[in-house]
């Protein structure tokens, strides 16, 4: 067993604010409410930060080290049908593909958010629905994030969802380094 | 052998795209027609619209079928792979984590599958030969084997099912190993 840091500071609060934010707003403000677009706003700052810390921040949140890979995924899902374990340290190749689907999913989210208070784009019923359904889209997306999260945790026996707390993950040590 | 993997790869990856890129446009045409079914204005528009969809998701499944089953064949021929390299080792590794097998019963596992007998594995492992039995019940239980000559015929089944002489290399060795 080895217990190693993946998730930073940053890495961690932006989860969990995100995870407050995105409920708050798909579940509790009022879409027409200014409090909705603060909300919205602080989204985009942390998507944002979130983005340049893809290129500066610390080993496993940057984006170089889970870039998009069918190649790892089709490794990953043979793993699974195989039933053998090979925990990842960083992200592992389906779960960056979760991670990249939901920026750019919230992203997209808030451009929509943002057009329907501009003048050139207020009024315009595709906007709006294309918002909603980008949401609908979102909320599925996190139901399947999180089992993925807990069966994987299951499958591997390393408590992914812990590691997103305190941003340790304890190893089996026959595992990749990536 | 190596090639024929490779091939069941690359497929498995464009199946993997077509299935994520299907996925999303599934998505949107059940959003569309649970709002259809809101209004539940036009008939004809609605219903072959919800045929369309349902038969959109279930082409999705065939194909998640599909490539579950490429996945296995290339574990299937991964394994293969490994034996015709001589990597029992590894190949009798992967069947006891497969079958959820102790360090210890792992131990006597490798053991028995030599040929040591109960006495001789109790030496060995410095345990009482009611452990060992214990042990090896455990083994034939978790493996869904009925003793020692199925456990050994596992193996011995992919050993038979993978060539001796791997197509990549020149036809020198025609004498059968009889």
């Amino acid at each position: 067993m080895s217990r190693i840091f993946v998730w930073d500071i940053f890495v961690r609060l932006f989860h969990w604010s995100l995870v407050g934010l995105f409920t708050a707003n798909a579940f509790f403000t009022n879409p027409e409410g200014s409090r909705h677009r603060y909300v919205g706003y602080a989204i985009a700052a942390l998507l944002l930060a979130r983005l340049a810390w893809g290129f500066v921040g610390n080993r496993h949140a940057r984006f170089r080290d889970f870039p998009p890979s069918t190649r790892g995924a089709i490794g990953q899902l043979r793993e699974m049908v195989a039933g053998e374990r090979c925990a990842h340290a960083g992200h592992s190749p389906l779960g960056a593909l979760m991670i990249y689907n939901l920026i750019v999913t919230v992203a997209a989210i808030a451009a929509t958010g943002y057009m329907q208070t501009t003048i050139m784009f207020f009024g315009y019923d595709w906007v709006e629905e294309l918002h909603g359904a980008l949401v609908t889209w979102a909320e599925i997306s996190v139901v399947v994030h999180v089992i993925a999260v807990v069966a994987e945790s299951r499958r591997l026996r390393v408590n992914l969802s812990k590691a997103m707390i305190d941003g340790y993950k304890t190893l089996p040590d026959k595992s990749s380094a990536t | 052998m190596k090639r024929s993997i490779a091939l069941l790869n690359g497929q498995s990856r464009v199946l993997l795209v077509l299935i994520i890129v299907q996925i999303v446009c599934a998505f949107f045409f059940v959003y569309d027609v649970a709002r259809d079914i809101e209004s539940l204005d036009d008939l004809a528009h609605l219903i072959p619209e919800s045929l369309a969809t349902i038969c959109l998701v279930l082409g999705i499944a065939v194909e998640i079928r599909v490539l579950l089953g490429l996945l296995r064949h290339q574990q299937h021929l991964m394994q293969g792979l490994d034996v015709a390299s001589g990597a029992l080792a590894e190949l009798m590794a992967s069947y006891f984590t497969q079958w959820n097998l102790t360090a210890a019963e792992q131990d006597v596992a490798g053991f028995a599958i030599k040929g040591y007998s109960i006495a001789e594995i109790a030496g060995l492992r410095g345990s009482a030969e009611a452990t060992i039995k214990a042990q090896l019940n455990a083994i034939y239980r978790k493996s869904g084997t009925q003793g020692r000559a199925q456990l050994v015929s596992v193996l011995v089944e992919d050993l038979l099912r993978a060539p001796l002489v791997t197509s990549d290399k020149p036809k020198q060795r025609t004498v059968p190993v009889h």
